[in-house]
């Protein structure tokens, strides 16, 4: 079949689902944060609230989109243009799987492979930043104006560590294409993962990579461009409808792909964590026991009324889930070959997105001079002096 | 081709410049350790001394062994080491020079020390570069050290304006002989001089762009050395700079942009040097003329001084413009006289300027020789060198210059230098005579003692002055050998 | 498998294209779809209900500045990993070397800034050296003045 063909069909597949993610990403987090703070979270659109993101995207629509008095129109509109087009471009250079055949067809389970990927996840993440200091700035508002350099200063001040402890595991891999990158960690167990190897200086470097990414997406603790209590809403204060949606969106945009990239570069891809055979019925057990649970529950204690049913709806879906991947496993390796390896990718991604939630949920935000002090003082320096200890440890032993 | 690992005679060949940086960044890193000892640290001016110290020896430690290092990224020869250690004695003069100054300012720290240091490195690079990238680079580390030092008086709205202008048209020279360096590149398809020379010589290189890259590289080159057309920026900058800034400045950038203006223009683009000539004989004619003339205007000193750079640029220019071995020694010992006299006479400006720089007009040196009697006779002796009166170090510069400037066929050049020179003579002697019949001026009369160590500045730089004046011949001597570059 | 730079090109080339219509068909709806009233205090800056003060186009703190430069000088140092590491097993202890003497010429100046307080947010150097003088320290220097002449 005609590669641009196969090429296209991957890109609405994959952007199809990204886009689904994001919407449900908002979901996922207000359902979490909802549940660390015994409450309920959204319910009332859709069982379990589960239309909330289609009934956002309405509500947000139909708002007047605003464009203030004195203004800097050009930069005003460009701002969230910016943001939401750099945050979706990423994805693309992301490996989901390994190389599969599919009707004859052989192709990688990813956009593209390229052999600069690493450099053009920075590159564009650099630009990120563009769009929240222009909305900051042209938004002719004190507050947007400060949280608009706040957020450029600590975004560029941590994109220092986060560059320096993403080269740390190049050392050790010595590539820059993502797809070799995830394919040379594979082949056993989870400490051929990056993150387990040259223990603990990796893993270091995986944390400081993942604290960097915290602020470099703005997120809780590191949220002082938009701290609410003293800047209202920040850079994005003046905006209204979906150019206000379209921030949230590249947020949770760049927190997907920066988990990508951590769960490529440092947790092994798509890599089981231990061997094929047996990993291969981990998701059916996952599935299963969520079934039970989930039909245990409606059924014998229901806390509401509508639990009776959704509760054993979504544990017969889970069932049924176990077993297409019990199938996929064992006598349709043509379904195994696709969905194993994405569900090993998209368990860890949603590992570390839960975990970008949960610290939400739990830890208060920084002072801004202890968040410049923090990452200069003190990931900057131990991103260094991992990088050499590894640089180190490969010369020696490597 | 040679391995891509360095040898040791690499290193050695590259000492100098790890002795500069090594201990520059020793003087950065303690300057904020040492405490606070009101505006004075004499520990990290005795390790400034030190590490000049030590990198002037291993200049002439590398000499013992000359050669390419770094795959022929550098080049230590004669006149690279020559104007390392030139560079590195200047460096040594302008730290006893400075720390009266430095003190009375409040200003002795490390940054001052370090930044000279970085710059002097870069200089040395500058000299020993056999290759246009290293030049640049060497040149750029020069450069933006020597911006700093000319803004180093944060406070200071001269010295920042100085700073400011010198920082602008410097990068805007930069970028001109960057350009050039580019065009050469894609012309002979290498940055080495000696590969440049030869495919240059083997011919078929498009004439009109060559001449483009030579008039783009010409351009950087003119800006640095302070040539005419492009000499505007030098009495701004070395007025508002601080008086031990200025007198680097006019001594050791420009002997080292000299050394890289000689190393291209004979070495790369020594085939084409009656293309070249015509363009340098005009400059150098205009950069005396310029120079001298408006020197005679000036009652500010540091103005003054500042335009009698430029007319000595141009007497360099017209050795330059000889394109003979024999100018180019004569070139060397120009700047080697002049870099010491100049100096020498910054040192005295700033002693006498006091607090603040209030008294640098030509009046406030007026009985200096009354009640400060060995700055009016360092003083003496450093102007009569710039006028060229024999016995001093001038003359014999002088002397040289205009000999490779006949030995070429250049009468006229040599006719109009020697006017330009006796027209210098007025506004030198305006000076002396000043200071030697005028009752004494309010500032010289509120003058404290000159420090040890500025004496020593003093003294030294004068003793040299006198020496090279006296006994030119084992400095000439070298100077010739050192001349012939390949 | 694609051979070609086009064909490794071109998926991203279609990701940009869908991420700037997503982008803009997103902003342009925004603007508009959406009942338009306008008037004069809906279109005042946000600033808490309160009559704006001021102007938000101010000059602001040094600091920012300050870091964004910082951040150029150690971008670069970032940015030259990469290479490196990518040879790194060809050239083992000897690039080894290499970057450990480059980067303790960085630390070196890293160390420095932060010794001179370039990296502290709680105060400027401009705050503690151009402390405004108060009423007091006025009266009081002017007082002192008339003493000296009498």
């Amino acid at each position: 079949m005609d590669f641009f063909l196969v090429s296209l069909i991957k890109i609405v597949v994959v952007f199809g689902a990204f886009m689904t993610t994001l919407a449900y990403l908002q979901w996922v987090e207000r359902k979490v944060l909802a549940h660390i703070q015994l409450r309920l979270g959204p319910q009332r659109v859709g069982p379990h609230g589960l239309l909330q993101p289609l009934a956002d995207v309405i509500k947000l629509a139909t708002k007047e989109g605003l464009i203030p008095a004195n203004v800097n129109t050009f930069f005003y509109i460009l701002a969230p243009f910016l943001a939401v087009s750099l945050a979706l471009i990423s994805i693309a250079v992301i490996p989901f799987g390994p190389e599969i055949e599919l009707f004859g067809v052989r192709t990688n389970l990813e956009l593209t492979s390229l052999n600069i990927g690493v450099l053009l996840i920075l590159a564009i993440s650099s630009v990120g930043v563009y769009g929240i200091a222009l909305g900051g700035w042209a938004s002719n508002n004190k507050y947007s104006l400060m949280g608009g350099l706040r957020s450029s200063a600590q975004m560029i001040s941590y994109e220092l560590p986060m560059t320096i402890a993403l080269a740390t595991p190049l050392l050790v891999l010595n590539t820059l294409d993502l797809r070799q990158i995830a394919e040379r960690q594979g082949g056993g167990w989870f400490w051929n993962w990056t993150a387990f190897s040259y223990p603990p200086l990796l893993f270091i470097a995986f944390i400081v990579f993942l604290i960097s990414a915290f602020a470099e997406t703005n997120r809780v603790p590191f949220d002082l461009p938009e701290a609410e209590n003293e800047l209202v809403a920040g850079f994005h204060t003046e905006y209204s409808s979906l150019a206000f949606a379209g921030f949230f969106m590249a947020e949770y945009a760049n927190m997907v792909t920066i988990t990508c990239v951590s769960t490529t570069i440092f947790l092994g891809g798509w890599h089981p964590p231990f061997p094929a055979p047996y990993s291969n019925f981990v998701p059916t057990a996952l599935f299963w026991f969520f079934g039970g649970v989930l039909l245990f529950h409606g059924l014998t204690q229901p806390a509401r009324r509508w639990d009776r049913f959704t509760f054993p709806a979504f544990g017969v879906i889970s069932l049924g889930l176990g077993a297409i991947f019990l199938l996929a496993a064992t006598v349709l390796p043509i379904i195994g070959q696709i969905l194993l390896p994405v569900f090993w990718f998209v368990a860890k991604v949603g590992l570390l997105l839960f975990l970008f939630i949960w610290v939400r949920g739990t830890l208060p935000r920084f002072r801004y001079d202890q968040l410049m002090r923090f990452t200069w003082t003190f990931l900057f320096p131990v991103a260094l002096g991992c990088l050499l200890l590894t640089g180190l440890g490969v010369a020696l032993f490597g | 081709m040679n391995s891509l690992f360095p040898t040791s005679a690499d290193f050695i060949r590259f000492a100098p410049e790890i002795v500069l940086t090594v201990v520059g960044t020793l003087l950065m890193l303690l300057e904020p350790l040492t405490g606070d000892g009101k505006g004075e640290k004499p520990q990290l001016r005795w390790l400034a001394i030190a590490g000049l110290a030590l990198a002037m020896a291993a200049a002439i430690f590398a000499y013992g062994d000359p050669g390419p290092a770094f795959n022929g990224m550098l080049l230590v020869d004669g006149f690279g080491t020559f104007f390392s250690v030139l560079v590195i004695g200047t460096g040594l003069l302008t730290v006893f020079c400075a720390q009266d100054y430095l003190i009375r300012e409040k200003q002795e720290n490390g940054e001052f020390y370090a930044l000279l240091l970085f710059s002097i490195a870069g200089q040395c690079i500058m000299a020993t570069a056999n290759e246009l990238i290293i030049l640049f680079i060497g040149l750029e580390i020069s450069s933006i050290s020597s911006y700093i030092l000319a803004g180093f008086l944060r406070e200071d709205r001269r010295s920042n304006e100085s700073a400011l202008k010198y920082f602008l048209l410097g990068s805007f020279a930069t970028g001109f002989l960057l350009y050039g360096v580019a065009w050469i590149y894609g012309l002979t398809g290498s940055t080495n001089l000696a590969t440049i020379q030869a495919t240059l010589a083997a011919g078929g290189v498009n004439p009109r762009l060559l001449a483009l890259s030579a008039a783009l590289m010409f351009v950087g080159f003119a800006f640095k050395v302070s040539a005419a057309p492009f000499q505007v920026w030098a009495p701004d900058v070395y007025q508002g700079a601080p008086s031990p800034v200025s007198a680097f400045l006019s001594a050791g950038p420009k002997a080292a942009a000299f050394a890289i203006f000689l190393r291209v223009f004979t070495t790369a683009f020594g085939s084409m040097a009656d293309r070249w000539a015509p363009v340098f004989w005009g400059s150098a004619l205009l950069t005396m003329i310029v120079g001298n003339f408006a020197a005679l205007r000036q009652d500010n000193i540091k103005r003054m001084l500042a335009y009698s750079s430029i007319a000595h640029a141009g007497y360099v220019m017209v050795a330059v413009t000889s394109h003979s071995t024999v100018g180019t020694a004569a070139a060397m010992f120009y700047l080697a006289s002049y870099a010491f006299v100049n100096v020498g006479a910054f040192a005295v400006v700033s002693y006498v300027a006091a607090k603040g720089e209030k008294h640098v007009g030509i009046g406030d040196f007026a009985g200096l020789a009354a009640r400060q009697p060995l700055a009016a006779l360092v003083m003496t002796i450093f102007f009569t060198s710039l006028i060229g009166v024999p016995l001093t170090a001038g003359f014999f510069g002088k002397f040289y210059i205009f000999k490779a400037a006949l030995d070429a066929g250049m009468v006229w050049l040599t006719v109009l230098g020697l006017l330009n020179s006796a027209v210098a003579a007025y506004y030198y002697l305006r000076v002396i005579v000043v200071m030697y019949t005028h009752e004494p001026s309010v500032a010289v009369n509120e003058l404290e003692p000159a420090s040890s160590g500025l004496q020593f500045g003093w003294v030294a730089a004068a003793a040299a002055t006198l020496a090279l004046g006296i006994f030119p011949s084992a400095l000439l001597e070298f100077a010739s050998r050192a001349a012939i570059l390949r | 498998m694609p051979e070609s730079l086009a064909q490794q090109y071109f998926p991203l080339l279609v990701q940009i294209l869908l991420a700037v219509l997503v982008a803009g068909g997103m902003v342009a709806a925004g603007l508009l779809i959406g009942k338009k009233v306008k008037n004069r205090v809906k279109e005042m800056p946000y600033e808490c209900g309160m009559t704006p003060t001021g102007n938000a186009r101010e000059r602001f703190s040094v600091k920012f500045y300050l870091v964004g430069m910082l951040f150029i000088l150690f971008d670069i140092e970032a940015v030259f990993l990469f290479p490196w590491a990518v040879v790194f097993r060809e050239l083992k202890l000897f690039a080894w070397f290499e970057m450990v003497t480059f980067v303790v010429l960085i630390l070196a100046g890293f160390f420095y800034i932060w010794k001179k307080g370039a990296l502290d947010w709680t105060q400027t150097e401009t705050s503690k050296a151009h402390k405004p003088p108060t009423a007091l320290d006025l009266m009081l220097s002017d007082e002192l003045e008339v003493a000296g002449r009498r």
